[in-house]
C-alpha cells in the first residue's frame, strides 16, 4: 500500500458506453491543495463526485489513510463537498445551514454553537447568521457553503468550481482566501476547475484532465514551463505554435531556418512552441523570427503584439511589459525582429 | 386606461374591449347562479320568488337540525382522515416518482388516472371491490375511497413543486452526514411544505364536497351519510332556504381552502 494520504487507484467510470473517467491513478498528499483542471466533459467533476460518494466506481479503488472508502455512502465518508451551486438549504438560516452537519454527527449542543460561531468569525459573516440564503449575495453564499463544509473538519474538502459563480474581482480575492483557509485548517483541498489561471494561483499541484484521463500532473511551474503535450501547452496560458519538419539538421521552420529546442517531447516533432513572454525584441537569442505587427492588444499590465510571420498561419503573439511598450511604441505595420532561446522552446509531435 | 396598455401589443383598444366583454359574460355565467344561491340563503321569507328582507335565521335553523349536524360531523371525519392519509402517501409517492422518473412515463399515467377517470366509474369500481371483498361499508370505506383520488391530486401538486426542486440540497445533506430519513425529515419535507399544505387543502376541499363516490361507498342506512348526501336527500322535497344556507357554508369552506392552497402553491392548478 502506498504511503499517500489519498490514493486514487486505476479508477474508472462508465455511463453506458461512455468512459467518463478512464483509468485514473493519482496520489494526493496530506494538506495539499490539489486542482483537477480540465474543460467540460473531461471527467473532472465525475471524478470529484466519485470521491464524495455520489457516483459508484465502475472499477478501481479510493484509499484514504490506508483504508478503502470506495464502498462507503456519502454520509459515512470523512470527506465533504462544496457544491458548485452551493446547495444551501433554503429554509434554514446561515447558522442553521452551518450547524446541520454537526447535528448529523450528534455533537453536543454547546460544541455545535461554539463551532458555528467560530467559523462564522473566520468567514466574517457573524452579522448575517440569522439570514436565509436568498437574502445573501453570491459571494456571501459561497462563503457559507464553504463554512458549512469546513466546519465538519473533513479529512479532505472537495470543491466543485468553487469560484465559478463569482465576478472576476471577487474571484481573485477568494482565490487567496481559499488558500489562507486551507493553511489555517490544515485540510487537504481538491478543487475542480476549468479556469487555468485559478488552478495556477491556488494549487500546490495540478492534474490536467482530458477525455476522462490524466494528461499531466505537476506543480503549476511544471505544468506551465514544461508541458508534456501540445494540448497541455495550449490549454495553460498562451502559447505560440510554429510548424516544423524534423530533418537531419534539426527542426526546420517554414522559412527554412533551423529552430533550436531543448525541450523535445516524444518523437517525430512536428510543431515548435514558445510562450509570448519568452520572445525578446531584436536579434539576441538562438532562434529568430521576422514579421509585421498586425495588431496590438493593450491589457494595462502588458501589451500583446500580434505579429504576422512566414513561420505560421496564425500571428505570433509577443508580450511586452508596459514599460517596454512605452519605450518602443510599436506601430501597426512595423517590421520587427524577435528572438528566443533554445531552453524556452518546446517540440511536440503532430 | 392602464389596463389596455398591459394587454397584448397587437390588440388595439376595441379588440381589448371586446375581450373584456366576453370575459364578463363568462364570469356572469359562472357566478350568477352561485350569487343567487348565496343571496337566497339570507332571504327572510324563504321563497325564491320574493326578497322579504335580510336574515340569518336559516343558518340558525341548520344548527337545530340533528341530521345535518350528524352529516357535517361525518363529512369532517372523512375529510380529515382522507386528507391526512392522502397527504402522507401522495407526498412520498411524488418524491419517489421524481427520483425514479427515468423509468418512464407509464408510472405517471397510472398515478394520475384517478384524476381523470369519471367519478361514477370510480364509485362503481370501489363499490364492486368492497362488495367482492365482503367489507362492511361505512365512513372507513368512504375515507379509503377518497384517498384513492386525493392521492393523485396531492401527488400532482407536490410534483409541480418538485419540478423546480434543487436536488443538490439532498446530496448536500447526505454529504454533511445526513441519513436518508434525516434528509427527508429535515431537508426535503420542510422545503416542500408549502406544496404539501396546498395539496392537503385541495384534498380537504375535494373530500368535503364529493358526492358520488361517498354515495356509493357509504353503505346502507343513515349512519355514515355525509353533507352532500344529506343535501341530496333534502332536495328531493324541494329546495329549502336551509339547503341554500348549507350549500353556502360548504362552498365557503371549499373556497377558503382552495384560496389558501393557491396562495401557498403558486404553481397553478394541479396536473399542469
Amino acid at each position: 500500500m502506498s504511503d499517500a494520504f489519498l490514493s486514487i487507484k486505476d479508477v474508472n467510470k462508465t455511463f453506458g458506453s461512455v468512459h467518463a473517467v478512464d483509468g485514473v491513478s493519482l496520489d494526493i498528499h496530506e494538506n495539499e491543495f490539489f486542482a483537477l483542471l480540465g474543460a467540460s466533459g473531461s471527467g473532472k467533476t465525475t471524478l470529484l463526485r466519485m470521491l464524495a460518494g455520489f457516483e459508484d466506481l465502475s472499477g478501481g479503488d479510493v484509499v484514504l489513510e490506508g483504508a478503502s472508502i470506495a464502498a462507503l455512502p456519502p454520509n459515512r465518508r470523512p470527506v465533504n463537498l462544496m457544491f458548485q451551486s452551493y446547495a444551501l438549504f433554503p429554509h434554514m438560516t446561515v447558522a442553521q445551514n452551518i450547524a446541520y452537519g454537526l447535528e448529523m454527527d450528534r455533537l453536543p449542543r454547546a460544541e455545535i454553537t461554539s463551532r458555528v460561531a467560530e467559523i462564522l468569525e473566520v468567514i466574517q459573516l457573524g452579522h448575517l447568521a440569522k439570514r436565509k440564503p436568498d437574502q445573501l449575495s453570491g459571494g456571501q453564499k459561497q462563503r457559507v457553503a464553504l463554512a458549512r463544509a469546513l466546519v465538519k473538519r473533513p479529512k479532505v474538502l472537495l470543491l466543485d468550481e468553487p469560484l465559478g459563480a463569482l465576478d472576476k474581482k471577487l474571484r481573485s480575492e477568494m482565490q487567496l482566501e481559499l488558500k489562507r483557509l486551507q493553511h489555517e485548517f490544515g485540510i487537504t483541498f481538491i478543487v475542480v476547475t476549468h479556469d487555468q489561471e485559478e488552478a495556477l494561483v491556488m494549487a500546490d499541484r495540478i492534474a490536467i484532465m482530458r477525455d476522462g484521463g490524466l494528461l499531466q500532473v505537476g506543480t503549476p511551474q511544471d505544468i506551465y514551463e514544461a508541458p508534456e503535450t501540445r494540448f497541455a501547452a495550449d490549454f495553460i496560458g498562451v502559447m505560440n505554435f510554429l510548424p516544423v519538419t524534423a530533418g537531419d539538421q534539426g527542426f526546420v521552420a517554414r522559412d527554412g531556418s533551423v529552430i533550436l529546442a531543448d525541450r523535445v517531447n516524444g518523437t517525430g516533432g512536428a510543431i515548435a512552441a514558445v510562450r509570448p513572454e519568452r520572445l525578446v525584441l531584436g536579434d539576441r537569442g538562438q532562434n529568430t523570427l521576422r514579421g509585421t505587427v498586425t495588431n496590438t492588444a493593450y491589457h494595462g499590465l502588458d501589451l500583446l503584439l500580434h505579429i504576422t510571420t512566414r513561420l505560421s498561419d496564425t500571428p505570433v503573439i509577443a508580450r511586452m511589459t508596459a514599460e517596454m511598450a512605452d519605450h518602443l511604441r510599436p506601430e501597426m505595420g512595423q517590421e520587427i525582429t524577435l528572438s528566443w532561446s533554445a531552453k524556452d522552446t518546446h517540440i511536440f509531435p503532430a | 386606461m392602464p389596463l389596455a396598455e398591459s394587454g397584448p401589443p397587437m390588440a388595439d383598444r376595441n379588440t381589448f374591449r371586446l375581450m373584456l366583454l366576453i370575459l364578463g359574460v363568462v364570469f356572469a355565467f359562472l357566478y350568477i347562479p352561485i350569487s343567487v344561491l348565496v343571496g337566497l340563503s339570507f332571504n327572510e321569507g324563504g321563497l325564491p320568488t320574493a326578497w322579504t328582507g335580510f336574515s340569518t335565521k336559516w343558518y340558525g335553523a341548520l344548527l337545530e337540525n340533528d341530521d345535518i349536524l350528524k352529516a357535517a360531523g361525518n363529512t369532517l371525519i372523512v375529510a380529515v382522515f382522507s386528507t391526512l392519509l392522502s397527504t402522507i402517501l401522495g407526498t412520498l409517492l411524488a418524491v419517489g416518482v421524481e427520483i425514479r422518473r427515468r423509468n418512464g412515463k407509464w408510472l405517471e399515467t397510472v398515478i394520475f388516472a384517478p384524476m381523470i377517470i369519471p367519478d361514477i366509474v370510480l364509485a362503481i369500481a370501489l363499490l364492486s371491490m368492497f362488495s367482492l371483498m365482503g367489507v362492511k361499508m361505512g365512513l372507513h370505506t368512504i375515507i379509503v375511497s377518497h384517498v384513492v383520488f386525493n392521492l393523485a391530486f396531492v401527488c400532482a401538486v407536490v410534483r409541480a413543486r418538485l419540478k423546480s426542486f434543487d436536488w443538490s440540497i439532498v446530496e448536500a445533506s447526505a454529504d454533511l452526514g445526513g441519513s436518508t430519513l434525516n434528509t427527508l425529515r429535515r431537508v426535503v419535507i420542510p422545503v416542500l411544505m408549502p406544496a404539501i399544505i396546498a395539496g392537503a387543502l385541495l384534498a380537504f376541499t375535494l373530500s368535503v364536497d364529493e358526492f358520488i363516490i361517498a354515495f356509493f361507498t357509504a353503505g346502507a342506512g343513515r349512519s355514515s351519510i355525509t353533507l352532500p348526501m344529506q343535501i341530496f336527500a333534502m332536495i328531493r322535497f324541494g329546495v329549502t332556504p336551509e339547503i341554500n344556507a348549507l350549500a353556502t357554508l360548504v362552498m365557503s369552506v371549499s373556497v377558503v381552502a382552495l384560496a389558501l392552497s393557491q396562495r401557498l402553491n403558486k404553481g397553478g392548478l394541479p396536473g399542469q
